[in-house]
């Protein structure tokens, strides 16, 4: 489950004297939620996702995200808090020098998964993804299109309670932007939440679902629309 | 942390080693040169040590006892001379000797001599110090003693064997502590530049959850990898540096004579202490340059 209550985030400028990313934000997603977030550029989507993986701090408010406190986590605590979580990014921040297979094996030896572990769960979850047949190519050999598949992968790989996709359709062909959150629908259906930042308002408007609309710092919208 | 994920940072540590070319090679080229100094450093020391001392051996305090003394003074003064911390060894030398040598030494004076009423020469005790930059303080003592008339002792040698000693302790240690830095420096260097080659593998750890710890392995095993190697390698090129130089005094025996070189220190004496010595060493200036890179660059 993820909270925010009464988030505010005020970035200092010396030159502006100041910017106000976030203002008296209140959210609640529950487990199993699949969530859009959108808007325009600089309307806080960034600033949310940092504070939801703990990259900073609210100037003001409480943020809870898989039952941790994060306004009071430990810096000691934040690798366990970030387990819980499953990253996905626009430029798929893949390892070039290692293959598909490795690149998912590769979070799995960060959380100190056992090998037997890790020699069952990589081929699960490129089956998931559908590259079970690409398992030892690298990264510079895949389509836009699969290396997100791969980042998709990597994230599910730890069986995280929450995934955060930050615009994952951004960098690739349009045409496959709605496999890649069908496929994130499929794994919102196996119990994950997914919290979805996005530009592209037709992904959003053909999917519908839970939308969170931000405007310069604030909610503009919180509800749900049909799909087409 | 599981064995296997443990083996697989060592991989990628050493693996970093390697694919960090240039740099490596440059921080194992500065600290096998800082380790060879010290190495070689360390063996001339050793040698200076054993020169320095056999010098110091045959530095000796003359004690003159005055002319007609009782065997009672003679005890007494032999009695003081054993009681003084510094001395090394007493040998007395009786005027019945001295006047011996004396006239052995200049037979063509032996008529003159033979006009000479008594025994001219004094009893002599020659006492060695253990400590050859206390001489003149020792020497002082002595004259206190009763029944000594004079004390003569090598002041301006002593005090130039002792400064010679200062002097290159002092340069030894400049060397030394330049060197670790510089060493330092370089490794520091070397494992910043593979963070950065590694910056996005180093974010994606931070993403999924990694420690501090997990990250920070490899870089330590890079570190240190290339410490040890250094460590080795240069223990075998002080090897054959130290042991050429020998070769290179071997023809001639009385240079090492004139130094006072006679158990000079065999590279085989210290061969095994040398090479733990070095690769600790090593080891411990590239763990030392890794904690002070990634402590600035690698925070989870």
């Amino acid at each position: 489950m993820v909270e925010l209550k009464n988030v505010d985030v005020h970035y200092v400028d010396g030159a502006k004297g100041g910017v106000d990313a976030l203002n008296d934000i209140n959210i609640r997603v529950n487990d199993g939620e699949f969530v859009f977030i959108v808007g325009d550029s600089g309307a806080g989507k960034s600033t949310l996702l940092k504070l939801l993986t703990r990259e900073i701090q609210p100037t003001g408010g409480r943020v809870f995200v898989n039952g941790y406190n994060l306004t009071k986590l430990r810096r000691r605590k934040l690798p366990y808090f970030r387990r819980s979580l499953g990253m996905i990014f626009q430029d798929f921040r893949l390892i070039p020098t290692l293959t598909v297979y490795e690149n998912v094996a590769f979070v799995l030896r960060v959380i100190d998964k056992s090998k037997k572990y890790i020699r069952q769960r990589v081929p699960y979850v490129l089956d998931l993804v559908k590259l079970n047949d690409k398992a030892k190519a690298y990264p510079g050999q895949l389509s836009g299109g699969e290396q997100q598949r791969v980042a998709i992968a990597r994230a599910f790989a730890c069986d995280p309670k929450i995934i955060i996709a930050d615009e994952p359709t951004g960098n690739i062909d349009p045409k496959l932007s709605y496999e890649i959150v069908e496929l994130l629908q499929d794994i919102n259906e196996c119990g994950t939440t997914v919290i979805m930042v996005t530009h592209n308002h037709d992904l959003v408007k053909y999917f519908g679902g839970r939308i969170i609309n931000l405007k310069e710092g604030s909610i503009a919208f919180d509800g749900y629309i049909e799909g087409e | 942390m599981r064995m296997s994920n443990f083996s697989y940072l060592v991989k990628r540590g050493v693996g970093s080693v390697f694919r960090n070319g240039m740099m490596s090679i440059a921080s194992f080229s500065v600290l096998l040169v800082s380790l060879l100094l010290m190495g070689l450093g360390v063996l001339v020391a050793m040698d200076l040590n054993i020169v320095l001392s056999n010098i110091e051996e045959r530095n000796e305090i003359s004690v003159y006892v005055y002319g007609d003394v009782s065997d009672d003074v003679l005890n007494h003064i032999t009695d003081a001379l054993n009681a003084n911390p510094n001395r090394l060894g007493v040998v007395f030398y009786s005027k019945e000797d001295a006047w011996a040598d004396k006239q052995d030494e200049m037979p063509e004076m032996a008529e003159l001599f033979e006009y000479l009423p008594e025994n001219p020469m004094p009893h002599t005790f020659r006492v060695t110090v253990k400590d050859i930059s206390r001489i003149s303080e020792t020497a002082e003592e002595f004259r206190t003693i009763e029944g000594v008339e004079k004390v003569t002792a090598p002041y301006d040698f002593a005090s130039a064997l002792v400064d010679i000693r200062n002097t290159l302790s002092v340069i030894a240690a400049a060397i030394l502590v330049a060197m670790i830095f510089t060493s330092i420096i370089i490794v520091y260097n070397a494992i910043r530049s593979s963070v950065f080659a590694r910056k996005k593998e180093i974010n994606i750890m931070k993403v999924v959850g990694a420690t501090n710890a997990f990250v920070k392995i490899p870089f330590f095993i890079e570190g240190m990898f290339i410490g040890v190697a250094a460590g080795g390698a240069s223990w075998f090129v002080t090897k054959v540096t130290y042991e050429a130089l020998i070769r290179l005094f071997e023809g001639d025996i009385t240079i090492w004579r004139i130094f006072g070189l006679v158990n000079i220190v065999q590279f085989d004496d210290v061969m095994w202490y040398l090479l733990a010595a070095n690769c600790i060493l090593g080891a411990f200036l590239g763990a030392v340059g890794t904690i002070i890179s990634t402590g600035k660059y690698v925070k989870v």
